[in-house]
């Protein structure tokens, strides 16, 4: 067998293990599903019917329904808040046992790729309930960039879930994805600010969060402010990765 | 010999159930100081959260819905009641979890499933107060509190009622990140409703277990004042998640804490 298919065949083993794990606690399935359709739903219950003034990129000030604003930062917010999590706990369970899978011979990025794309399955689940429970009372102008620019933001959180449970611990770890996506999505990069904190800019949501707004309310989306938001994914990649790499000793 | 035993504080005598329980509170403790940025976290997040939600707040402008002219003051409250929560919250959820294995261990040394409860509950509670002590000193460093033990009151209240709800949920649902995955949405979900900001009225909010904290939180730092209905309402709302928790806990940890 050449040493390249010998290297898809370990990645696609290595997926498979991690799609059965998800598969064997399926509490965990049904939870990725129905958490963020509940979070969503109590919004679109609760808020009032009101409008508010938003600052959107390419329509300047504009007056919007304030579920609208919360619907579009609700789907970043709950790509953010699985990715990060799934990020965090997707490496710590599978480390001790990664760490004998590259003593049998499978290459550490191998298993990177492949714990990676389960954290991103997680992200995608959450953001695709998101947008159906939404789409009860608010669609997006252009929901394709709306979902991939939240896409983004719980890859992004994923990686830094990764890098906070490798470098902290569990429960320090548990504590930032739990509280930097709610902190930095809903109250840093909240386009009802006229002028945004200096803080916002350095938060992982920033760009995401313009794209987004842009994308729930004009049908021309300036994608600009992603280039920021690749960048800063990158980064957290590279981090997580190299203390994932660490972690395995190799 | 075994009248010795009982005279000595023996298995089944009080003091020897007391020995018992101080011994269980000690270890679960020591297990939680023995990681170094567990304590840290316990001065840093309260610091991150209030001043952090202070200037996320800062930013906001005057809205036709927003209950108050004071956004950053808010903010800070939000974010010291947001860190209680949370704390006590994920304190709850992992003394349960983490403590299988070990409340296994310890019910074969004859300790009884409701010492073992009590023991993690006396843990989640000092934890409680520990983390409420600091967040109110970090709120009253850069904002008036104007009933300081009013509004330490509804911070602990908070931070109980969270605590039980993690315990809950560790009781219910044994695993870490499908724990995590609930608490968190409960959490955020909860404060954010619950905290003032928005002006809403849908009933359901009534029942959400920070509705009466905050309301008592946001009089005691402001005004100064203890409304008696919310204190009577957050009361009551803390016996009835301790009776529940309680029973569940009790019955679901089973032999030494393995969750159905």
């Amino acid at each position: 067998m050449s040493r390249g298919r010998l290297g898809s065949d370990r990645l696609a083993t290595a997926f498979e293990m991690g799609l059965r794990e998800y598969a064997r606690t399926p509490v965990l399935l049904a939870l990725l599903a129905f958490l963020p359709a509940y979070f969503v739903g109590i919004f679109v219950y609760v808020l009032p019917a009101s409008e508010v003034p938003i600052t959107v990129p390419g329509a300047g000030r504009t007056l919007v329904a304030t579920i609208e604003v919360y619907g579009v930062l609700l789907i970043p917010m709950m790509g953010a808040l699985i990715g990060g999590l799934a990020g965090l706990f997707v490496m710590l369970t599978a480390r001790d046992a990664d760490g004998r899978l590259v003593v049998a011979g499978y290459r550490p990025v191998h298993l990177v790729i492949a714990r990676y794309v389960l954290i991103a399955i997680a992200g995608l689940v959450a953001i695709g309930v998101s947008i159906a429970v939404l789409a009860i009372e608010f669609v997006p102008e252009r929901v394709g960039w709306v979902v991939a620019a939240s896409f983004l933001l719980a890859l992004t959180y994923g990686m830094l879930g990764t890098l906070s449970g490798l470098i902290l611990s569990r429960l320090a770890g548990v504590y930032t994805m739990l509280m930097l996506p709610m902190i930095d999505v809903f109250f840093f990069q909240n386009p009802m600010v006229e002028e945004y904190h200096w803080i916002a800019a350095y938060l992982p949501a920033h760009g995401v969060i313009k794209v987004a707004t842009d994308a729930g309310f004009t049908s021309s989306v300036n994608l600009d402010p992603l280039l920021g938001a690749v960048g800063y994914f990158v980064i957290a990649a590279l981090l997580a990765t190299g203390a994932f790499y660490r972690s395995l000793r190799v | 010999m075994a009248d010795a035993r009982e005279a000595h504080g023996g298995v089944g005598t009080a003091a020897g159930r007391g020995r018992r329980l101080r011994a269980g509170v000690s270890s679960h403790v020591r297990a939680f100081v023995r990681t170094p940025i567990n304590v840290v976290l316990l001065i840093a997040l309260p610091i991150a959260m209030v001043e952090g939600y202070g200037a996320a707040m800062e930013a906001f402008p005057s809205l036709p819905f927003i209950d108050t002219a004071q956004m950053v003051e808010m903010g800070r409250l939000n974010g010291a009641m947001y860190t209680v929560a949370f704390f006590a919250g994920v304190l709850g959820l992992f003394q349960v979890i983490s403590a299988l294995q070990a409340d296994e261990r310890l019910r074969i040394c004859g300790y009884s499933r409701v010492e073992l409860f009590v023991s993690r509950l006396v843990t989640v509670v000092i934890g409680s107060l520990v983390i409420t002590g600091v967040s109110l000193a970090v709120l009253w460093w850069s904002t008036p509190v104007a009933a300081p033990i009013a509004a330490f009151g509804a911070l602990a209240l908070a931070a109980f009622i969270y605590g039980l709800i993690g315990m809950l949920i560790g009781a219910v649902l044994p695993r870490a990140l499908e724990g995590s995955l609930v608490l968190v949405f409960l959490v955020d979900a909860d404060d954010f409703f619950s905290s003032g900001i928005l002006d809403l009225n849908a009933a359901i909010l009534n029942v959400f277990p920070l509705h009466f904290p905050h309301q008592l939180f946001r009089d005691a730092v402001f005004d100064g004042t203890v409304a008696t209905a919310d204190a009577v309402g957050g009361v009551a709302y803390l016996l009835v998640a301790l009776a529940v928790v309680s029973v569940l806990y009790v019955r679901l940890t089973g032999d030494g804490g393995v969750a159905a």
